[in-house]
């Protein structure tokens, strides 16, 4: 009980004096307010772009391994002198051994692309001309405004239907509906049977044309187009042969997701003699977005910590500075019954007090600076989390008691009778 | 009456880098409940070093120093604490009242360290503030109050927790003395009521009031009497 009223009445004493020097606790804390609101901004900022990055990765389909081939680094104009045709990426023999050794695969689609023109009437457009199999509508999570995706019908009749992104449609048809129009795809025709939203971006910025994509079922790409790819470029052409140009596997869970990313990894590497191929795991792209975050995190309250420390020695300062010019009155509450105790107490209270309010007044600007930068430029992302204003406010707590630990331990050594006579 | 003081061959020493000084030399002596008090005395003869122990704000050298039956000569300083919380009065020749509290937060700081409900802490010190005549001034500062109504507050402060003993060290040295005749009258008003008092001082006018004078030199008990013209003064 007596203890009790004794921290209530200390705490009012330690704001009462602190009142007493208003401007000199202003300026003192002002390191810490800087200090607690800066590192919860630049949190937010992290956070707010951190969980943007991470929606985008979401859409790849967190419970997808996207394996794509890529032209391996070291080819590239040697072929464009010869003639014979460069081999690189994924093959059917990788396909089926990882649809053979990865376990708890749902559902997973085969990807051929080429680039090819387009025509209708007069227009001649190139596009990415994307061969795959009903399934990627899952498993891509393919979004159409009109028609319907390719089908298994489609498949098993070879049926020469395509599915057309938005942008392509526009550019041939205009205004009309481009429902169940031919185009020609080369010299071949193929009938649209629906018109996608969006590009899925598992397919994404991968494209030389990058809106202008067509979807036509495997078989039938292959059958029609062959699997070489001709590159056209100043005065020579090169032939490129790709037999798969993209893997799509969608896994149970999150552990068949980890695991059959591993066991993708070490089927390629020990097939593939270069690196003409990548493994992509959104889920584990996540994951390492969510480290960096935190990583991020941990540098800035690094930094705060710094400035705290700097904003702790104002405050020692200070609070030595309040105890010298406060003897007398240290030495006559000592005579009037407090005991050192009560003096450390009374003195690294007003150092976490200042130091406290410091922290609270920096919460409320960081947490209101965030918002105004969002209004001022709407790309800037924030998100403050309120489990990470704790942490400098802690920080700023701790700072008061260490910054005030030497001070009052100063003030509480002071012999009463000298202090009593301390002019 | 009980003795409420006593001390047995108190000595305090001061030792100083190349000397030692002796401030008090085997002093011996008893202070009843409700004496009334001089010690007077040459500068240097160990008058506020005695007043100092008796108020346990330094401890003896050598000795015993009982207070109200309790052996205070070894103990601890959070003890020492408690004992001046509880037991002692203190009232100073500049007064030492802390500048930034008002009158009444002044008068509460003893009651303050004994734990003190907020509310009844304020309720005894505007009584207090009123005993001594200055329940008009309970919110000004010491800054706003002449000397002597200073004093008057310290003296307030030195009786809100009911102390044994009130000590005063010169209480009278810094007022003049018209001023020193209205907190001499304070005292013996005090003094009447029952209290314990022991006041220091150069000055006879003081010495005049109380009833017993000791006279310290060198740090000896030079003399110890009654004071009978004291009798008269009342
Ligand atoms: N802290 C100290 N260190 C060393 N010597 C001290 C100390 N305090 C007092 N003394 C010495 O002890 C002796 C007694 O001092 P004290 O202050 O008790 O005298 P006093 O009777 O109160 O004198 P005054 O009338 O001038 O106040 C003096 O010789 C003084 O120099
Ligand atoms: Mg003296």
């Amino acid at each position: 009980m007596k203890a009790i009223h004794k921290v209530d009445d200390i705490v009012r004493l330690g704001m009462h004096s602190l009142w007493v020097h208003a401007m000199r606790s202003a300026l003192t804390a002002l390191g810490i307010i800087i200090a607690v609101c800066s590192v919860i901004v630049m949190m937010a900022i992290n956070e707010g772009t951190g969980k943007e990055a991470q929606r985008a990765l979401r859409a790849l389909g967190s419970d997808n391994i996207i394996i794509d081939s890529v032209k391996p680094p070291n080819t590239g104009d040697a072929s464009s002198s010869s003639h014979t045709a460069l081999n690189y990426g994924l093959t059917n023999i990788d396909v089926a051994r990882m649809r053979g050794c990865i376990p708890g695969i749902i559902r997973c689609s085969v990807t051929h692309r080429t680039q090819q023109y387009a025509h209708l009437g007069t227009v001649n457009l190139p596009v990415s001309l994307i061969a795959t199999e009903p399934v990627f509508e899952q498993i891509a999570r393919v979004k159409l405004t009109t028609g319907r995706f390719i089908s298994h019908s489609d498949v098993l009749r070879r049926k020469p239907h395509c599915v057309i992104t938005q942008e392509l449609a526009r550019k041939l048809f205009i205004f009309h509906d481009p429902l169940n129009k031919t185009i020609r795809i080369g010299n071949e025709p193929f009938v649209v049977v629906g018109v996608l939203r969006e590009m899925p971006l598992a397919l994404g910025g991968q494209g030389d044309s990058a809106g202008n994509v067509v979807i036509v079922p495997y078989e039938v790409d292959i059958r029609r187009f062959g699997e070489y790819t001709i590159t056209q470029s100043t005065g020579s052409r090169s032939f490129e042969r790709v037999e798969v140009s993209q893997f799509i596997l969608q896994m149970a869970d999150e552990q068949a997701v980890l695991d059959g990313a591993d066991i993708a990894r070490a089927l390629l590497i020990r097939e593939h003699e270069q690196q003409d191929y990548r493994v992509t795991v959104p889920r584990e792209l996540i994951e390492q977005k969510k480290r960096q975050q935190r990583l991020w995190n941990i540098m800035f309250l690094s930094i705060a910590s710094i400035s705290l420390v700097v904003g702790g020695i104002g405050i020692m300062n200070i609070m030595l500075a309040s105890v010298t010019e406060r003897t007398r009155e240290i030495g006559i509450r000592r005579a009037l019954g407090a005991k050192r105790r009560d003096i450390v107490v009374q003195f690294l209270v007003e150092a976490v007090t200042l130091t406290t309010a410091g922290g609270i007044l920096g919460i409320g600007i960081g947490v209101l600076l965030p918002q105004l930068l969002e209004h001022i430029n709407s790309e800037i992302k924030t998100e403050v989390v309120p489990a990470l204003l704790l942490l400098p406010l802690s920080m700023a707590v701790g700072v008061g008691l260490i910054a005030g630990l030497y001070p009052a331990f100063r003030a509480a050594r002071l012999d009463p009778i000298t202090a009593l006579r301390h002019e | 009456m009980s003795d409420i003081v006593r001390l047995e061959e108190l000595w305090k020493i001061y030792r100083l880098a190349t000397t030692t000084v002796p401030a008090l030399r085997s002093v011996s002596l008893t202070i009843r409940q409700g004496e009334y008090i001089t010690i007077m005395g040459k500068s240097g003869s160990g008058k506020s070093t005695m007043l100092n122990i008796l108020g346990c704000l330094d401890r003896p050298t050598h000795g015993k120093y009982f207070i109200g039956g309790q052996d205070v000569s070894a103990l601890t300083d959070n003890e020492l604490s408690d004992v001046r919380n509880n037991k002692i009065g203190f009232v100073f020749q500049s007064f030492n009242l802390v500048q930034q509290l008002t009158i009444l937060e002044n008068i509460e700081v003893p009651l303050f360290y004994q734990g003190m409900p907020r509310s009844s802490r304020r309720e005894r010190s505007r009584h207090m503030a009123e005993l001594v005549g200055l329940g008009d001034r309970a919110s000004h500062r010491p800054r706003e109050l002449s000397g002597g109504q200073q004093q008057r507050v310290a003296i307030a402060r030195a009786l809100a927790n009911d102390p044994l003993i009130i000590l005063a060290d010169e209480p009278t040295g810094n007022l003049d003395s018209s001023t020193t005749q209205d907190i001499l009258d304070l005292f013996d008003e005090l003094h009447a009521g029952g209290k314990t008092i022991i006041i220091v001082t150069h000055e006879k006018d003081v010495a005049a009031h109380t009833e017993r004078i000791i006279v310290l030199a060198d740090g000896l008990v030079k003399s110890d009497a009654r004071n009978e013209s004291a009798g008269t003064r009342l």
